[in-house]
């Protein structure tokens, strides 16, 4: 009868229940009017007037295929003319209601023999239907709702064992051609149109027309206070109690039969199909051919159907196997939509594993479509073991890793070969999305547990790729596995990057000796254009010392002004044993002058050591550089004076350096004169410097610089010495020239301040006029005055102080101290003798000798006020 | 994905979209919720869609134009807080049997029901409506092409908007509402474009903010009267056990 579904999902399997042989035999005219089913008790009502009782138990064969078998134990004739149209089991009561020929039986469950039933009689009775949302508290009853044929009413009854009690009638609008209770709310298919009526409050809601002329009315409870109709054009539409609909419609075909809920599915049955859409996206899901049907209904869940001549049940089947069916159709969003839809049928931690792994599956299948984003997204939300995606690049796991696929496996593909069919772009596409999910893998925490394998997987991608990723990831904290990473990254020549490795694994001397071969270019590696500088700056910091000798010369001999920066920017450290020794660099650098050269510079003038040894060093060789550029004549101007410079910087500020030994090298140049005036200074022969500076420099300014200078250590009395020696050598009438009046003139008007004034006037001779010196004087007058004005202030300044501190000592002396014979000693407690006594602080009178005890054993003697004795009594 | 786990949410209020069939109902609400223009089969019986709005759920359903479907219109209006009265612009017709088959269906819509009127494929007449967003930068630039492109092309325009302007206030009218109460016409009144994306987002997120209100309301009604089992109860619970 059945031949095959369409394969869209496999939600549901019709599985034959009771043959036509078991209910016919050999009569071929016997039909199947209307059946019940209650647990494994399944009762059919056949057109000869029969009700046949079936015990029914379920099975799985071998294959895993369920079957039914069905056992009959009873069937009995009603005695009717007509055959029963209707059979609904109170199991409760252990009775079957029964419609037969317009009237309600109740009939034994188990004997099939009618109960003798009391109460009123209903007739031509239509339809009926059970509350299976009761509003009676009884236990032991069943409520109903009844049409009658030409009634324009609906009956509200209670079923009890023996009786059906009439409680209450319900006018309808019109006569009831089919009918549903939920509680208080009775959906009734009226002939033109759906109501909802609520037989508490009277309150009634008209839903939708219909022509019940043209096709049977379908109403369905399908669950609390929400039913399903069957609506003009072939729809199943939703409503709840409210007569609202809360569900998009399905839509079925124009003569739908019946209809039944099985979540999250309704099923519908029509002249040859049976179908089935999802309440959740309200699309066609499966079709089953089934001609010459004309029963479907539900009970607890079972759906049975029946065509005249047999039964069948609708198995669904398992949920899972559902899901995996769509996912193998690669229906994601669908096999989402069932899981998400079956979560509150499933235990909360079972859905969730199983939430967990259709997500990932989901992620797997777009993945391989190569839509990344909506696959990470499922990754993310299943909580993917990234592994599994790492998994599909053959060699990223490191060897060590523990990892093994997930089983049964989330997808199909082998690698991203197998994935991609060969095609090369793809498979770049999916390794850059694997860089990028593994780097966010990386950032959050859901990496923990296998830090390693995401480490070395992300490096050997962004190796291969050439991505700049690779030194950010090798720089910070990593997990990187030496071992498995380091022969990937010498085949795509990542040579910096595998010295960085080798670093991280505090493995420098490996490190070093593959840069040093990239910079000699025996490897190539392009990816540090600055190789030669990154490295001396890595020995620079480097904490082995062993390995920044071993490369130093190597340096040095390929650049002395970047080599040297291995000893220069060398951080200072507090062990010993990480220090370098500047004797020894300095030894070690002989050879190197320019770099000595720097060396010292970066000893003496930035890390100011104060040894003479360096200062010397560096002066010397200053000194060596200036005197061979003067001896040279193809130096250039510029050489000369920068040299100089750098010269005549060190003699001036150090102090440190051999003064006579710097003055021997110097003292035959008749060029070096600033030099030379420099070093005498340091000599304090200031009579010497500025002879040369006037008179063989003949530079005035230089001279008034070197006073300056040549003061700034000293006190002001030298200072006004140096200039005065100046003014002498100015004015020093036995030289070549005779004295430079001049500049002397300038320089008394200019430095007033510094000259003692009366020594001045006895140097100065007798010619010159007094308004030539007229600055020097009145400014010499005016420091004069000054200064005494200046002193008198401060006097009287003292002499306030000093008369408020007389005041202030005369008023805490307070009042008479008086010492009597009564009184007794403050330290000794014996009394006074003697008039002499000493006060401690506070006016307290003590022996003499009890205060000299007291002092001695004091830390602090000062505190007794000796001052303070009195001879009062 | 998402919107499979929202569908099984409780909708807070419900906007219907009323009108006759192929003026574009399904198209308005398909480039809202998925951002694109694609051909749909005509509507079967009705279809929703929750959109989260901030914290609320509200269902948009789009009906069937078609006139086989016609009896079912009232119910979906049942308990609607807002109606999209949809129109073809180049079709008279369609205007017209808004007043004529729709309007009637809304008598089961809230009393405090908000209506818009919504005059759809505006990028065949208009050719400001060929670029999405009327705001949009950009636009400027592209527009004067698409105008010498399109302008030959462009349909005669059927209903102007001084007719949707019109038909708003007679709409008010048979709801017995007083236009001065109401939201002004300039404002409920749209010109859309399903397939540039025109005005849209407008429509739809400017009727969001109209219903919010009609949720609130109904929440402080419902508050008193429903008990809501699978909500948790955040209301005040007393401890104390029996006999305390």
């Amino acid at each position: 009868m059945y031949v095959k579904s369409s394969m869209s999902v496999k939600a549901f399997e019709l599985v034959p229940a009771v043959e036509r042989e078991q209910l016919a035999g050999e009569k071929t005219r016997i039909g199947v009017e209307c059946i019940e089913c209650c647990g494994q008790h399944l009762y059919v009502g056949t057109n000869d007037g029969f009700i046949h009782h079936f015990l029914l138990e379920e099975r799985t064969t071998a294959k895993g295929q369920l079957s039914f078998s069905s056992q009959k134990l009873l069937h009995k004739q009603l005695g009717l003319k007509k055959p029963p149209s209707e059979l609904k089991a109170a199991s409760a009561l252990e009775r079957l209601i029964v419609l037969c020929d317009g009237v309600i039986l109740l009939v034994d469950m188990v004997t099939l023999e009618p109960v003798a039933s009391g109460g009123t009689k209903l007739k031509g009775v239509t339809v009926f239907c059970v509350n299976e949302n009761p509003v009676t508290a009884e236990p032991f009853c069943v409520e109903m709702a009844v049409a009658s044929a030409r009634r324009r009413a609906v009956h509200i009854c209670t079923v009890h064992e023996d009786r059906v009690q009439i409680l209450r009638e319900v006018a309808t609008p019109d006569q009831p051609c089919d009918l549903s209770l939920d509680g208080y709310f009775l959906c009734l298919a009226l002939p033109t149109r759906y109501v909802i009526l609520n037989y508490g409050s009277g309150a009634s809601q008209d839903l939708f027309p219909y022509d019940s002329e043209e096709r049977k009315p379908i109403v369905k409870r399908i669950g609390r206070e929400e039913f399903l109709l069957a609506a003009p054009g072939g729809l199943g539409m939703f409503v709840n109690s409210e007569g609202i609909s809360q569900r998009a419609p399905v839509k079925w075909s124009e003569n739908v039969i019946g209809a039944a809920v099985c979540f999250p599915y309704v099923v519908a049955l029509d002249e040859s199909f049976v179908t089935v859409h999802s309440m959740l996206d309200q699309q066609l899901k499966q079709t089953l051919s089934f001609s010459e049907g004309h029963i479907l209904q539900d009970f607890e869940g079972k759906v049975v159907l029946a065509s005249t001549k047999a039964v069948y049940v609708l198995v669904p089947l398992p949920l899972e196997r559902q899901i995996q069916d769509l996912l193998a159709g690669r229906r994601v969003e669908e096999a989402l939509t069932l899981t998400e839809g079956a979560q509150r049928n499933i235990p909360k931690d079972k859905f969730q594993i199983l939430h967990k792994r259709i997500l990932q599956q989901a992620g797997f299948i777009q993945f391989g479509q190569l839509q990344f984003s909506e696959a990470k997204e499922h990754f993310r939300k299943g909580q993917l073991d990234v592994r599994e995606l790492i998994s599909l690049c053959p060699l990223l796991l490191p060897a060590s890793s523990s990892f093994t696929r997930c089983h049964p496996p989330l997808h199909e593909f082998a690698d991203l070969n197998h994935l991609t069919q060969g095609d090369q772009e793809k498979v770049q596409s999916c390794k850059r999305f694997l860089i990028s999910y593994l780097r966010e893998v990386r950032a959050s925490e859901s990496a923990n547990g296998f830090r390693q394998d995401v480490d070395t997987a992300l490096l050997k991608l962004y190796a291969e790729a050439g991505h700049e990723g690779l030194l950010e990831l090798l720089a910070s904290d990593n997990s990187c596995l030496l071992a498995d990473s380091a022969p990937w990254l010498e085949k795509h020549h990542r040579y910096f990057a595998l010295g960085l490795l080798h670093h991280y694994n505090g493995q420098d001397a490996a490190a070093l000796q593959l840069w040093v071969r990239v910079v000699n270019g025996d490897l190539q590696d392009s990816t540090h254009a600055d190789l030669f500088e990154y490295v001396v700056d890595f020995l620079s910091s480097c904490k082995n010392l062993d390995l920044v000798w071993k490369y130093a010369d190597w340096a040095l001999q390929k650049d002395q002004k970047l080599g040297v920066r291995i000893f220069t920017k060398r951080p200072v450290s507090k062990e010993q044993t990480r220090q370098l020794n500047p004797d020894e660099v300095i030894t070690y650098l002989q050879k190197h002058s320019q770099a000595l050269v720097l060396y010292l510079e970066h000893v003496v003038l930035e890390r100011r050591l104060q040894k003479e040894k360096y200062h010397t060093h560096l002066a010397v060789l200053y000194a060596d550089r200036v005197l061979a550029l003067v001896s040279r004549t193809s130096a250039t101007e510029d050489q000369l004076s920068s040299a100089r410079q750098k010269l005549q910087r060190l003699l001036r500020e150090s102090n440190l350096y051999r003064v006579q030994l710097l003055l021997g090298k110097l003292q035959d140049s008749e060029l070096l004169l600033m030099e030379r005036a420099t070093l005498h200074g340091k000599l304090e022969e200031h009579d010497k410097a500025l002879h040369i500076l006037v008179h063989q420099l003949k530079n005035s300014a230089a001279a008034q610089e070197y006073c300056t200078w040549a003061t700034a250590a000293h006190d002001h009395k030298n200072r006004g010495e140096i200039f005065h020696q100046l003014l002498r050598v100015y004015l020093d009438p036995d030289v070549p020239g005779g004295p430079r009046t001049v500049e002397a003139v300038d320089l008394l008007n200019h430095h007033a301040e510094v000259f003692d004034a009366p020594k001045v006037l006895e140097l100065l001779p007798e010619s010159w006029s007094l308004p030539l010196l007229r600055p020097f004087l009145c400014g010499a007058v005016r420091a004069s005055m000054h200064a005494r004005h200046t002193s008198q202030i401060a006097l009287g300044l003292a002499r306030a102080e000093n008369l408020q501190l007389h005041h202030d000592r005369l008023k805490h002396r307070g009042g008479p101290i008086l010492v009597s014979g009564k009184k007794g000693c403050h330290l000794c407690h014996n009394t006074f003798s003697e008039p002499d006594c000493v006060c401690l602080p506070g006016g307290k009178p003590v022996h003499t000798q009890c205060a000299t005890q007291k002092l001695k054993g004091s830390p602090t003697k000062r505190q007794v006020d000796h001052a303070h004795t009195s001879n009062h009594t | 994905m998402a919107e499979s786990t929202k569908k099984l949410k409780k909708p807070d209020v419900k906007i219907v979209l009323l009108g006759d069939m192929n003026v574009g109902k399904t198209s308005l609400l398909h480039r809202y919720t998925e951002r694109k223009f694609k051909d749909t089969v005509s509507t079967v019986g009705g279809a929703f869609f929750l959109k989260q709005w901030g914290p609320y759920n509200i269902s948009i359903w789009d009906t069937a134009g078609r006139e086989q479907f016609h009896g079912l219109g009232s119910m979906y209006c049942r308990g609607a807080a807002a109606v999209i009265l949809t129109y073809d612009t180049t079709s008279w017709q369609s205007y017209v049997e808004l007043e004529d088959r729709f309007l009637s269906l809304t008598d089961t819509a809230n009393a405090d029901c908000i209506f818009a009127i919504v005059g759809n494929k505006a990028d065949l007449t208009d050719s400001h409506a060929q670029a999405s967003n009327p705001e949009g930068e950009g636009q400027e630039e592209a527009e004067p092409a698409r105008l010498s492109l399109s302008s030959s092309s462009l349909q005669r325009k059927q209903v102007n908007r001084e007719d949707a302007i019109a038909l708003y206030g007679r709409v008010l009218h048979y709801k017995g509402l007083d236009e001065k109460a109401c939201l002004p016409a300039e404002s409920m009144c749209f010109e859309t474009s399903a397939k540039t994306g025109y005005n849209v987002d407008v429509l739809f997120e400017t009727m969001f903010d109209l219903v919010v209100p009609s949720i609130l309301k109904k929440r402080n009604e419902g508050e008193n009267s429903t008990v809501d089992l699978e909500a948790p109860s955040t209301g005040k619970r007393t401890k104390a056990g029996c006999c305390a």
